[in-house]
Formats: C-alpha cells, sequence, structure tokens
C-alpha cells in the first residue's frame, strides 16, 4: 500500500515535470534516461533477478533499432507494426542464441563471453553489410513516427513533449512488466535459478525454460527500447550494438542497485546527465566521470538506490 | 509397484559406482538403505533422482521408465530427492525457501493458466494459499521460530530440517531422503523421526539412507544394503542387520563369524 503511494508520487511527478520545468535540453536528457532506463531494467531482469550476466543486450537494442527501419523501408509497414515485428525478430534470435547457452549449461563468464561473441557477430553483420546497413556511415532517419492523442487524432511526433511522455510510458511498461513478472511465482523461479539452480532442478524448476524466458522477455524490452531510441535520435550506428553500449548498461544497473525492480532507472538518470554536467575538457571529463562511477561503487555496493534506502531506514530507525 | 529398478548401473570411468542393482518400493512403505561409506547409497540415489544418468538400467516410476529424464521432470512426477549437504539458496529466509519450494504444486494446481496469474489480480488468493501451506509445512518441522531467518543463520539442524521441508512442499508421492540424521543432535533426530512417520501416515513413501543403523531400524519398514555398488541384503531391518554379509561389510570378517 505504501509502496503504491510512492509509485503514485513519483510517477505524478515526472507527469507534471515538464509543464514546470520546460526546457528542451533538459528533456532532451530525460528521455534518453528513459529510454536508457528500459534498457537497464530490461537488462536486470535476466542480471539481477536470475543472475545471468548477458552481453547481447545491445545487440538486442541495435538489431531492433535497424530492424524497424528495414522493415519500413523494405516491408512498407508503419512505424509502430515495424516496431512489433523488430521485437519479434530480436525474440527469434534470443531464443536460438538462449537455447544454445542455456542447453550447454554455460555459466557466469562463459555465458558472458558466449553472449558476447553472439553480439559481436550481430555487430559486424551490421557493419559489414553495406547494401542494407550502409556500414559503418549509418543511416539517417527522416521519418517520425505517428501517434494517436485524444482530442488531437493522428500526430507525427516531433516536439520532444511528445517524445517524453511516450518514453515515460515506455519505460513505465518496462517497469510494470518486469514488476509483474518478478513479483510472481515466476520471480520465485528466477530468484532460485540465480541463487542454487541445482537445488531448483530437484525441486522441479525447469531450469531452461525460466532462463530462456527472462533472456527473451528482457530482450524484447530491449528491442522497444532501440526501436525508440533510434527514432528519437534520428539516426543509426553500428555502435548501437558494440560492447560499450552492453558495459554502459552494467554500469547503470550497478550504480543503480539490482535488487530492486525501478533500481537500475536511477543509474540510467546518473550516467546519461553526468557527461552533461561536467564542463571539463573532454579527457579531464572521463577521468572524473569514472572516479565518481567507482566512488559510488565503492561506497554503495547495493547502488544509489539501495544505498539510500538504508541511510533512510538507519535515520528512522535512529 | 511404485518405483521399480532393474539392473542399474553406473559406471565412472573404471569404477564401478553402482552394480546391477534391482529392488522395487511399494506404495506406503518406509525403505531404508544401509551400507558403509562409499557402498554407492548416495549415487543410487542422485540416479534415481536424475542428477546423473545412468550407464545402464530401468528406472521404472508408476510404470514408466524415467532412465533419462530430467531432474526437474522427475520431481515434477512425483520423485523427490533431499540433499545431504544442506543444499539452500543462501540470501533467502526459511519461509522464502518453501515458497518456492511450492512451484510444482502451484503448477499442478494451475497448469499453464498460472501464466494468467501474472496479469490476474486473483492470482494473489492462491499465493495466499500457497503461503498456508508453507506455515503448516513450517510447523510441522518445528521449524516456525526459523521462519524468517535467512539460510546462513539457520543452525546446521534446521538447514537439514529445511531441506526435508522442502521436500515436502513438492508434495511427493516418494521422498528420497540422503543421510537427514548426519550431525544431528538426539533431540533433532527425535523430532525427524516424529516428522518422517507422520509423513508415511499421510501416504507419503519414503527411501531413507543413513548411518544411525538405530534410528533406522526403528523407522524402515524394509531395509535393502549395498557394498562395493552391489546389493547383497534385502529384508526386514533386523533380518538385513543380522545378515553375515552385512555384518562383514561393515565390521570386517571376524566379527562376521560370530
Amino acid at each position: 500500500m505504501k509502496q503504491g503511494i510512492w509509485i503514485a508520487v513519483v510517477a505524478t511527478a515526472l507527469c507534471v515535470l515538464p509543464l514546470v520545468f520546460n526546457s528542451d535540453v533538459a528533456l532532451t536528457i530525460l528521455v534518453f534516461s528513459y529510454l536508457q532506463g528500459m534498457l537497464a531494467v530490461s537488462f536486470n531482469l535476466i542480471f539481477g533477478f536470475t543472475g545471468q550476466l548477458s552481453m547481447f543486450h545491445a545487440a538486442a537494442f541495435g538489431i531492433a533499432a535497424y530492424a524497424t527501419h528495414l522493415f519500413m523501408q523494405h516491408l512498407g509497414v508503419a512505424y509502430w507494426s515495424a516496431t512489433v515485428l523488430a521485437a519479434a525478430l530480436v525474440a527469434a534470435v534470443s531464443v536460438v542464441v538462449g537455447a544454445i547457452c542455456f542447453r550447454f549449461r554455460l555459466r557466469e563468464f562463459y555465458f558472458a563471453v558466449v553472449t558476447l561473441a553472439f553480439s559481436e557477430m550481430a555487430r559486424l553483420t551490421v557493419l559489414n553489410w553495406n547494401s542494407l546497413t550502409n556500414g559503418s556511415l549509418g543511416i539517417n532517419l527522416q521519418e517520425k513516427p505517428p501517434l494517436w492523442l485524444p482530442g488531437t487524432g493522428i500526430v507525427k511526433l516531433e516536439s520532444t513533449l511528445a517524445w517524453y511522455y511516450l518514453s515515460l510510458v515506455a519505460l513505465g511498461a518496462t517497469l510494470l512488466v518486469c514488476g509483474r513478472m518478478v513479483h510472481s511465482w515466476m520471480g520465485r523461479c528466477f530468484a532460485a535459478i540465480r541463487m542454487n539452480d541445482e537445488l531448483g532442478d530437484t525441486l522441479g524448476i525447469n531450469v531452461f525454460r525460466y532462463k530462456l524466458t527472462a533472456f527473451v522477455v528482457g530482450n524484447m524490452m530491449a528491442a522497444v527500447a532501440g526501436s525508440l531510441y533510434a527514432y528519437f535520435l534520428g539516426s543509426l550506428e553500428p555502435g548501437f550494438l558494440s560492447i560499450d553500449q552492453s558495459l554502459g548498461i552494467v554500469a547503470m544497473v550497478l550504480l543503480g542497485g539490482r535488487s530492486v525492480v525501478a533500481a537500475p532507472v536511477v543509474g540510467a538518470f546518473v550516467l546519461t546527465t553526468l557527461p552533461h554536467l561536467i564542463h571539463f575538457s573532454a579527457e579531464i571529463r572521463s577521468i572524473v566521470y569514472g572516479a565518481i562511477l567507482i566512488f559510488t561503487i565503492l561506497v554503495m555496493p547495493q547502488g544509489i538506490y539501495g544505498g539510500l534506502w538504508q541511510i533512510m531506514r538507519r535515520r528512522h530507525a535512529a | 509397484m511404485l518405483l521399480e529398478i532393474a539392473g542399474l548401473t553406473k559406471h565412472f570411468g573404471g569404477l564401478t559406482a553402482v552394480a546391477d542393482i534391482s529392488f522395487g518400493i511399494d506404495k506406503g512403505e518406509i525403505i531404508g538403505l544401509f551400507g558403509p561409506n562409499g557402498s554407492g547409497k548416495t549415487t543410487l540415489l542422485n540416479l534415481i533422482a536424475g542428477l546423473i544418468p545412468a550407464s545402464a538400467g530401468r528406472i521404472v516410476w508408476k510404470g514408466k521408465n524415467i532412465a533419462g529424464w530430467q531432474a526437474h521432470e522427475i520431481a515434477a512426477a512425483g520423485l523427490v530427492k533431499t540433499f545431504q549437504n544442506p543444499q539452500l539458496f543462501a540470501e533467502l529466509t526459511a519461509i522464502e525457501h518453501l515458497m518456492i519450494a511450492g512451484h510444482l504444486a502451484l503448477k499442478r494446481r494451475l497448469g499453464w493458466r498460472r501464466i494468467a496469474t501474472l496479469i490476474d489480480p486473483e492470482y494473489r488468493n492462491n499465493s495466499r494459499a500457497l503461503l498456508e501451506r508453507a506455515e503448516e509445512v513450517l510447523g510441522l518441522c518445528r521449524l516456525a521460530s526459523a521462519r524468517g531467518l535467512s539460510a546462513a543463520e539457520l543452525s546446521y539442524g534446521e538447514e537439514k530440517m529445511l531441506g526435508v521441508a522442502m521436500g515436502l512442499m513438492c508434495e511427493p508421492d516418494l521422498l528420497l531422503l540422503d543421510e537427514p540424521a548426519s550431525g544431528l543432535g538426539t533431540v533433532e533426530i527425535d523430532n525427524l523421526e516424529t516428522v518422517l512417520r507422520d509423513l508415511k501416515a499421510h501416504g507419503t513413501t519414503l527411501c531413507v539412507i543413513d548411518h544411525k543403523v538405530g534410528f533406522l531400524r526403528k523407522l524402515a519398514d524394509r531395509a535393502i544394503s549395498l557394498h562395493h555398488g552391489a546389493k547383497i541384503a534385502e529384508g526386514t531391518p533386523d533380518q538385513v542387520l543380522r545378515d553375515p554379509n552385512v555384518i562383514m561389510a561393515y565390521l570386517g570378517r571376524a566379527h562376521a563369524a560370530i
């Protein structure tokens, strides 16, 4: 109940925010934060809750971004249908990659390395298939997705304000889906797999099935984030699928915290905003940025969310 | 016959850990498995539970050959094993362990409808029923006081009991217990015996390995003894414990002659 009130307060605050604080730059940063937040939250379903360190998340994100564009161009379908098709494609790819990894019982670093190899395979394909992807130059996306809004009918999503609400809803939906899964019998299966999959097996939990479920669902949410991200940014490039991107997602989760569904959003927000707040030359900026990351992880091993919560509880108890 | 094993064999490289073992278990009985260390008792249970694949032989459970099935499929079919060294989920409390172990019960009750419970607010009712059952099992296993303790905070006896409690939550037809009494004190053993008798009264069939001969002699209806991976005796616990082969295996030739 108390949790419900908190969610309502935060959601209302975020909805009202652009009305009070109407800066295009700030809203743009928030849109990126929300879309990165979607990535981090969906990654945490696989990593934090099911215990599988997937390096395939950036690939799911990037494949969907490219696929949305290609489906629109070559099949002539509308943006939203293309997004659904792209998510379906990512689901199919994830089933293949996941089935291979989990059938061979790859764990921990072995799983990370093999998913990384699949991810690089996807990136190199995108990089080298010039006729389709325009290689390292990437693609400019001119059109903007349409959206039906009550009162005004179908409009093209051009204003940052419209994107703000769209990305907020998308993030909310991601949190809802992950929350429902984690706080259910399925979440208990995930926890069993994370902590002791052999014991889970003898208790009748189909370890393969639930690992695959977490992997596929997580990647599908990353796919939707990828579709939105590319069309908000207005361009596509192979860097979408890079290792840096995957590591960035891991950093967001570690920074935000991995034991609470919404915690990675905090990490996504900090890592997206921080570079814009540090006004140093590029070289110094990377150092300061890295130092802040390391310091936070050392001081708050459970992430910012977990750390703050603990401090609040301690103060409450005192 | 609930479980029928025929010619079950397991080789680890050149070592034969289980050699051509055949026996059956009837519904409702308690079977005791005796044998010195290294005689293949744990390997036998691991083979039956599907934790390791058999080299040869048949394991017929309720009329189906389950040799080659995966562990979770065997558990789902009603054949559940507990571990000799307690296997737990490090970060979770006792009650959370039992909720996880309730997965099979929930699956049997709801089938594929359990997917719908992810979006259905009615799910809370199912969850409550499971929680009630978990509380009941905690009480039955004398673990009520450990309800909110994490796995790391439990005593060794409580850890072992929690293993049995998780087995119970699976609602098995046959529970395979791997040395449930080892490392326990007298009070804890009495406790365990009460729980196991109670289980039997509720229709659960048990197959128990233990070194504590006195404990198993009182408990078991029928006993089987293993030595070097082979079955050397079968009968009532008293018959088996008086068997010269068994005495020789445990104590050596000198004692067997007496």
